[in-house]
């Protein structure tokens, strides 16, 4: 518990991007085991605050244990340095998504089902993901398949 | 003939045989009915104009449906894909075999070919050879196993037991799902304690409609998701009620909370569901694969999974299934391949039909080995269950092949499989759910199956689960629950499988916890076969747990069983 003092001097935000730190996924991988000050929670905590002890002490609420936008774009580096650069975009557009509240996600997928939504409707959730969240990636995805479902005839009639 | 004919009594014992029960039936290229070699596939081919796929394997841009179009954009590297398609498909094939070709040497050629062609590639390869090629192309060097635990009554304490149970037998993922649905909650949780009674680290998932799967993922109720379905057809894949971009988008969101999480898919689904578009199974099977690498997925259960009845009954189906585990493989993703679904009544086939994957060893050889008899498995009963438990590990030693399982004494199954129970039972009174009785506990660490066990109330159980959705319980409410009924090392085990998701080790390629809890994927366990004398091969302390069976006599004295 005494650790939890010496969190301050590292939260300074902005200090460091993940794509300044310098990572080998030979060296670095797993980043729980070998790389730990990199993690932080969405929350700025450490990962080794999340203990028994702080657990039970009600120090650790259910916001504690998701991922931080940082950290997913940490492992796209290291999902592209091994190769997959697909599972690197993948990484890409959850950073974008760890900032939605999960109704929004949920709701946002529901609408990229066939014939769930009219071509409007998508543009729509691509700008608020766009404005509202930064999202661009993710917004790029909703656009394209606006475009792929209007030429197939499954957007919403 | 007449039906008075008179028969033989070779013919008459050929009748009774179990294989006989099995369906088989002629190729229907028309339909879709058959397995990997159908005149109406196309011929492979690609032309790339200012970096965009415009034709793919005969087809122009404009008249791509939504696969071919995800597929050209997302799947196949644009800047290797000419030099790739150049190769011929023999070349790719000798290439796979050949363990002077590394697996990365593979993947160069691989990321640039289209569908027609890897249909082409595999076509040239014989059972054997896929085999060998499986070996080296398995993403993960340690290969592993998946249980199913599941129950007819859907009954959460058997659930926790059976988990326990086949922990520590070594499944190092276990799967359930429900026969009624409103129960998930309850049994996602059973399952979760279930599993870090037996070993630390093993992670679990529970099947449901894909935005009540993310739910449960959510809270961390459960460790990863399994069931998000692809298919091989747009009109198959639109009454899935999905595309390939909700399904990308899905694969994010799951990403998004530091959730693993693979795509499902198999041959057979589109003949089954009556659009195959007169093309083989397994042509369709590859769009799959390649829509699961467009969307930047880790991985994939395939392997036919709940349709092997369609290619089994076809000539060369089963063939067609190694084909295309070999294939998710050979494009860099996890492979969970099979071996779950029965699909035949002869003891033979269901053991000639998992060979393929258990010899030269996939990232889970079984994608659902039922952990119980199979009037429990709710997956529809599995190829391999919780009465094949033995004879698996005699396939293992006898061959020297590991399939991720081994030996435990009863004492120690007995000892788990109550500590689970009680576990749950803490869990449930520290949430306020229905009591686990005594009486249930006592059962329960003896039973076989559900119908060893006294029936609970199946009202007040539905009626807590919806409580747990209503209340917003969490896995961390798991934590403090095992905590405080003193299940405190299964506490920290459950908050340590909680807190992967904080860092994403998890998220890459075929990643598991050992129980360790060591994050083991193919990034830091790269398969590194090389030929002979090289890559996994158990020995050591596994081979020494491989050695143990329940029946081994004493070498110095036949009479002492060593166990």
């Amino acid at each position: 518990m005494q650790r939890r003092c010496n969190v301050t001097p590292l939260t300074v935000p902005g200090v460091t991007t993940p794509s300044q730190v310098d990572l080998d996924p030979g060296r670095d991988y797993p980043l729980a085991a070998r790389r730990p000050e990199l993690l932080k929670t969405p929350t700025g905590k450490r990962i080794d605050e999340l203990t028994m002890e702080a657990v039970l002490a009600g120090e650790v609420a259910p916001e504690d244990l998701r991922i931080a936008p940082e950290t997913l774009r940490l492992q796209a580096r290291i999902a592209e340095q091994s190769g997959r650069p697909q599972l690197a975009q993948n990484f890409r557009r959850a950073a974008e998504l760890t900032a939605l509240p999960d109704e929004l996600v949920l709701s946002i997928y529901n609408s990229l089902r066939p014939r769930a939504s009219t071509k409007q409707q998508l543009t729509d959730i691509a700008d608020e993901l766009e404005s509202a969240y930064s999202a661009t990636l993710c917004a790029a995805l909703v656009r394209e398949a606006a475009d792929v479902y209007e030429r197939r005839n499954i957007l919403a009639s | 003939m007449t039906t008075s004919a008179r028969r033989s009594k070779r013919t008459e014992a050929l009748e009774q045989r179990p294989v006989n029960l099995d369906g088989f039936v002629e190729e229907w290229p028309e339909v879709g009915m058959v397995a990997m070699d159908s005149p109406y596939d196309p011929e492979p081919g690609v032309r790339v104009e200012d970096g965009v796929i415009v034709e793919l394997d005969g087809k122009p841009r404009a008249e791509f449906d939504f696969l071919d179009q995800f597929i050209a954009d997302h799947a196949i590297d644009v800047d290797a894909t000419e030099q790739a398609m150049a190769i011929p498909a023999v070349d790719i094939a000798h290439l796979l075999i050949d363990p002077r070709a590394t697996r990365r040497d593979v993947l160069a050629v691989t990321r640039g070919l289209t569908p027609a062609k890897l249909l082409e590639v595999v076509k040239t390869m014989n059972v054997v050879e896929m085999m060998m090629a499986l070996q080296k192309m398995r993403a993960r060097r340690t290969p592993a196993n998946q249980a199913h635990a599941t129950s007819a009554r859907d009954n959460p304490v058997q659930v926790a037991a059976d988990a326990a149970e086949a922990s520590l037998r070594g499944f190092r993922e276990l799967e359930t799902t429900l026969g009624v649905v409103r129960y998930a909650p309850l049994v996602a949780i059973a399952l979760q304690v279930g599993a870090q009674a037996g070993t630390p680290g093993v992670l679990t998932q529970c099947a449901l409609e894909e935005a009540t799967e993310l739910e449960l993922g959510m809270r961390g109720i459960t460790a990863y998701a399994e069931t998000i379905s692809v298919y091989g057809t747009e009109p198959v894949f639109c009454d899935g009620d999905d595309t390939p971009w909700s399904k990308a988008f899905l694969a994010s969101a799951y990403a998004s909370r530091g959730i693993k999480m693979r795509f499902t898919s198999g041959t057979g689904s589109e003949v089954q569901m009556g659009n195959a578009e007169g093309k083989s199974m397994l042509y369709l099977e590859i769009r799959c694969i390649l829509v699961t690498k467009g969307a930047g997925v880790q991985g994939l259960q395939n392997g036919s999974i709940s349709c092997i009845g369609v290619p089994g009954a076809v000539p060369a189906g089963i063939r067609a299934v190694l084909a295309e585990n070999l294939i998710a493989s050979m494009v860099d993703l996890e492979c969970a391949s099979g071996n779950d679904q029965s699909f035949s009544h002869s003891d033979m086939r269901r053991v000639a039909r998992l060979l393929p994957q258990l010899l030269p060893g996939t990232d889970f050889v079984c994608s659902g080995y039922s952990s119980t008899p199979n009037y429990d498995n709710m997956f529809a009963g599995s190829n391999v269950d919780a009465e094949d438990y033995d004879d698996w590990n005699v396939l293992q030693r006898d061959l020297q092949v590991d399939g991720g399982l081994r030996h435990v004494p009863e004492a120690e199954l007995l000892a788990v499989r109550n500590r689970a129970a009680r576990a749950l039972q803490g869990v449930f009174a520290h949430l306020g759910l229905p009591p686990i009785t005594g009486r249930e506990i006592e059962a329960v660490t003896y039973a076989h199956g559900s119908k060893d066990l006294p029936p609970r109330d199946v009202l007040e159980d539905l009626k807590a689960a919806q409580s747990v959705l209503d209340r917003g319980v969490t896995g961390l409410d798991i934590v403090k629950g095992l905590d405080a009924a003193g299940f405190t090392d299964m506490a920290h085990s459950l908050l340590a499988v909680l807190r992967q998701r904080v860092s994403g080790d998890l998220l890459h390629t075929s990643a598991i916890l050992t129980p360790e809890l060591e994050t083991l994927s193919a990034v830091n366990d790269t398969n590194d076969y090389a030929g002979p004398g090289t890559g996994y091969r158990p020995s050591g302390a596994r081979w020494e747990e491989m050695k143990r069976l329940r029946h081994v006599v004493s070498a110095q004295n036949p009479e002492r069983e060593v166990g």
